[in-house]
Formats: structure tokens, sequence, C-alpha cells
């Protein structure tokens, strides 16, 4: 469940430049982020995000472009991101324009 | 924020990818130029250094290196020991080099010795490893038992390799050497490759396929055909016991093959993404394979129980599994592990800030493609040659599995010496 804030929606927006590298789509059509809010006041991005199966060997990678993305947009704010597996990723969580790539 | 995911080093683990591959460079140069040697019998100088540079050189350096980097992800902790990682390169590595010269100019004094005694400190460095990770990791995992059960039957296939070299020249066994060699090739095949590839295999396939499908049910099956076939094998062939008697454990091993295609097949279908890259094509395609060595198992049994055991089929049997699904597994997994493992060493830090090439773009799909079809051309050219005694299909076969191993290496090499391209 994303938090719809303008500023989330922009972070998003970001986030849609970091990919899995296997399957080439980006992390927010992918379903991984599950949770995002931006705290101005504070300078705080919090991230709450999952990966496709737990046992991916480029699952720190993905999580270090999360956090490389959004500081590079986001310069001067820190970025907590926390990794969950619950509740487990399930292709339920691919955007209609994620499954409509996957299916080409 | 906490590591997710606990990675080896790409400094263990490549040195295993670069030693496997020179290895199959070596071994499809001496199948081609020893290629008529296939038209006699298997215990053979030239084809005993083949078979021990395939099966240790190629599929065991390749597994051990792959295990280094898939252990801690299974177990969610990290390698016991990267110094244990580095001992076990180098001693098997020494001591498969030793042991395959001590086998070609057929030395079995200190070459062979040497050389089996270093392979077996190599392995056992391995399995303390697995051991100790297993034993420190937080969680139990079904593919961990497969790999920690299959280091122990890898143990157990180079101490008796080890005793049947000491057996060439002290009389330490009641019969020779030659009376063991099926015993000592099985434990080998079926207790270390075929259970960790497919323990390996029902981990990593589901997820190149980005498929959910998964059945712990179906894997403990398989784990018990498996492992009751090898031990009721070891059983009857102790025992002595009628060749009809041999059936039990292959319908065992066939059992835990045909249900490890239907995990394949169920994660095939349930995949997320409809496009299958070539890489995946040819593991699937070599757990297909899988079957061909059976059929050969077969024909070798029946001919036991009525004259003696064919050598043509010994030979087909022993080359479908080397130079057959062992061989093509590992040139699939090979582009669908390595360029991820490069792809983190040159890219990690920077990710997400910019365009980055993904891993599969590291290495070459035109000369990937063309390597599979000179294996595939090869392999059957080079088996029909055995079976039907034809040594211009062997040769032509040899031939294209030796260049299959020149563009195996190049496309690695390629991999290995990736820069930057960071846009």
């Amino acid at each position: 469940m994303i938090a719809l804030t303008e500023k989330a929606i922009e972070a998003l927006a970001a986030l849609r430049w970091v990919f899995d590298p296997e399957i080439g789509l980006n992390v927010v059509d992918m379903g991984l982020i599950y949770e995002l809010s931006v705290e101005e006041d504070a300078k705080k991005i919090l991230v709450l995000m999952t990966l496709s199966t737990q046992y991916c060997p480029m699952g720190q990678s993905i999580v270090d472009s999360v956090k490389n993305r959004l500081e590079l947009s986001y310069p001067g704010y820190e970025i907590e991101i926390t990794v969950t597996f619950e509740p487990t990723w399930s292709m339920e969580m691919i955007s209609a324009e994620g499954q409509e790539f996957l299916n080409r | 924020m906490s590591d997710v995911v606990y990675t080896t080093t790409h400094r263990v683990v490549v040195p295993f990818y670069v030693y496997a591959g020179l290895a199959f460079l070596v071994a499809t140069g001496m199948l081609f130029t020893g290629a008529a040697e296939f038209s006699g019998h298997y215990f053979q100088p030239h084809i005993l250094a083949i078979t021990h540079t395939m099966a240790l050189g190629w599929g065991t350096m390749i597994i051990l290196g792959a295990s280094h980097q898939l252990l801690p992800v299974l177990m969610e902790g990290e390698l016991y020991s990267v110094k244990l990682a580095y001992l076990s390169y180098t001693f098997t590595g020494i001591g498969i080099a030793l042991l395959v010269w001590a086998f070609y100019i057929f030395h079995m004094g200190w070459p062979a010795k040497c050389g089996a005694l270093l392979i077996n400190a190599g392995v056992i460095a391995f399995f303390v490893n697995v051991v100790m990770s297993i034993v420190k990791s937080k969680k139990e995992n079904i593919q961990a038992i497969f790999m920690l059960t299959a280091a122990g039957w890898l143990a157990f296939t180079t101490l008796a390799g080890g005793l049947l070299i000491c057996n060439f020249t002290e009389n330490i066994l009641p019969d020779g050497s030659l009376h063991y060699l099926s015993l000592h090739a099985h434990i080998g095949i079926v207790g270390w490759f075929l259970l960790l590839v497919m323990g390996v295999g029902s981990r990593l396939i589901p997820m190149f396929l980005i498929s959910k499908y998964d059945s712990p049910k179906i894997l403990w099956s398989i784990y018990g055909l498996i492992n009751g076939g090898l031990i009721t094998f070891i059983f009857i062939f102790l025992r002595e016991a009628v060749s009809v008697l041999y059936m039990i454990p292959v319908l065992c091993v066939t059992g835990g093959i045909v249900l490890f295609g239907f995990f394949c097949r169920k994660a095939y279908r349930q995949r997320i993404r409809r496009q299958v890259d070539e890489e995946m094509k040819i593991s699937l395609l070599a757990v297909v394979m899988m079957v061909l060595p059976l059929v050969f198992l077969i024909a070798v049994i029946v001919t036991l129980m009525t004259i003696s055991a064919d050598v043509h089929m010994v030979l087909a049997y022993g080359f479908t599994i080397f130079f057959g699904w062992l061989t093509a597994i590992i040139l699939g997994m090979t582009f669908k592990t390595l360029p991820f493992i490069i792809w983190n060493r040159v890219y990690h830090a920077r990710a997400g800030t910019g365009a980055t090439p993904v891993p599969k773009e590291l290495f070459s799909s035109r000369l990937f493609n063309i390597m599979a079809v000179c294996f595939i051309i090869g392999f059957i050219s080079f088996v029909a040659g055995i079976v039907i005694s034809n040594g211009i299909a062997m040769k032509v076969g040899a031939l294209l599995l030796l260049l299959c191993a020149f563009l195996y290496n190049a496309n690695v090499f390629k991999l290995l010496f990736h820069k930057d391209r960071m846009l």
C-alpha cells in the first residue's frame, strides 16, 4: 500500500529509474515498493519494500539502487529503507504496465 | 538498513569459473586429439584423463564456485570462511592438474597420489565450510540439505578415488581398481552431481524463470529417491548381487529425475515472464537430457545380464553425463550467474544513479547462441559416433565441442574484462 502524497508520488517517479536487472522492469511497476513517505520537515524519506524472492543474489543491489536513486534525487535527505517479506511479493502486485511489459 | 542478502566476494567465486572454463577447453582438446580411443575400452589413460578433467576440472570446480556464492543466499548468513574457500580452490585446482596429467601419462606413482591427496584436502575444506555455514546460519532450508548431502557424497567419492589410486601400486583393496570403478563413478555422478544440480536447480530455475512455484514435498521425495537409490546401489555392489537387482537403484534415480522434470515443468508453466531467454532454454534442455544416460544405463544392465557389459554403451553412458546434461546446465547457468557477479562488482556502488547495462548485456548473446548450436550438434554427433563406432562422426563432434568450449571461454573472458559503461 503506497502513501500517495504529492511528494511520495514524486519520489516514486524517481524510483521508476531503478530496475530489477534480471527482469528489466522498474521496481515501482514490479510492486516492490510497499510504502513510501517523505517527511519534509525532518528531511527524511522512509521506504518499506520487498524483493521478488528472498533468495535473489541481486537483492542487496536492488535495495542499494533504491537508496542511491533517492539520495541523488533528494540531496540532503536521510533515506531509510526497510525490507520486509510480509506480505510475500506475488505477481498480482505487478502494475498493469508491468504485466504488459512481461507479456511481450 | 541491514543487509538483505549475503553474498560472497567475487574474488572467491570467479577463479573457480575461470579454472572450470579452461578445464572444459583442455578436456575438449583432449577429446579432439583422442576421439579414436572412444572406439575401444573405457579404461584407458586418455579417457580417464578426459573424464576426470570434465568431472573435476569442469563440473566440480564450477559447482564449488557457484556453491560458495549460493550458500550464503540460501542460508541467509555469511560463508563460514573465505580462507577455507581459497584453500579449497588452491588444493583442488593443483590436485586436479596433477591427477589429470598422471592419468594422461598413466603414472600412478607420486603425481596421481599427490593429486588425489590435494583433491581430498580441497574437498574437505569445502565440506567443512558447508557444514559450518549451515551450523552458523539462521534457518533451515531444503536446498542447503541437498548441498550438504552432496558435499558429503563428494568427500566419499574423492576418498574412494584416492584409495583406488593407491590400490594401483599397493594392493590395499581385495580386488583391482577397475572392479571398483563403477562404485566410485556412481557415488560421484549421483551423489554429488545429480543431487547438487537438482538441489541448486530447484532454487535457481524458478528464480530465473521468475516463477513463484515451490514444492518442498516434491523436493523431499527427490532427495529420498536419489539418496535411497544410491545407497541401494552401494549395498548391491558390495554384496555382489545379481545384475537384475541394479534395476532397483535405476528405478529410484529415474523416479527422482522424473519428479525433478515435473518440478521444472510446473515452475516453467507458472513463470511470470512469458519470454524465456536462451540461457534458460539450454538449462531446461539439460533437465530433459538427464533421461539420456538412463537409456544407456538400462542397455548396459540388460547386456550385463546376458553376456558382459557393452563397452560402447558404457562409453555412451559416461559421455551423455559429462558432455551431456552436466555440460548443458553449466553452459546455461554460467551466463545466468556470472553476469550478475560481474555486474555487482562493476556497478553495485553506483546502481540506480544512472543508466547501467543489464547483466545480460555484459556478454555476447550471439557468441552464446553459436556456442549452444556447436554444443548440441557436437554432442549428438559424438554420441552417434560412439554408438555406431564411426570415427568421422566422433571427430566432427569433438571439433564442434572444442569450438563450443572456445566460444564459452571467449564469452567468460569478455565478461571478466568488462569495463564500466555507465551512461
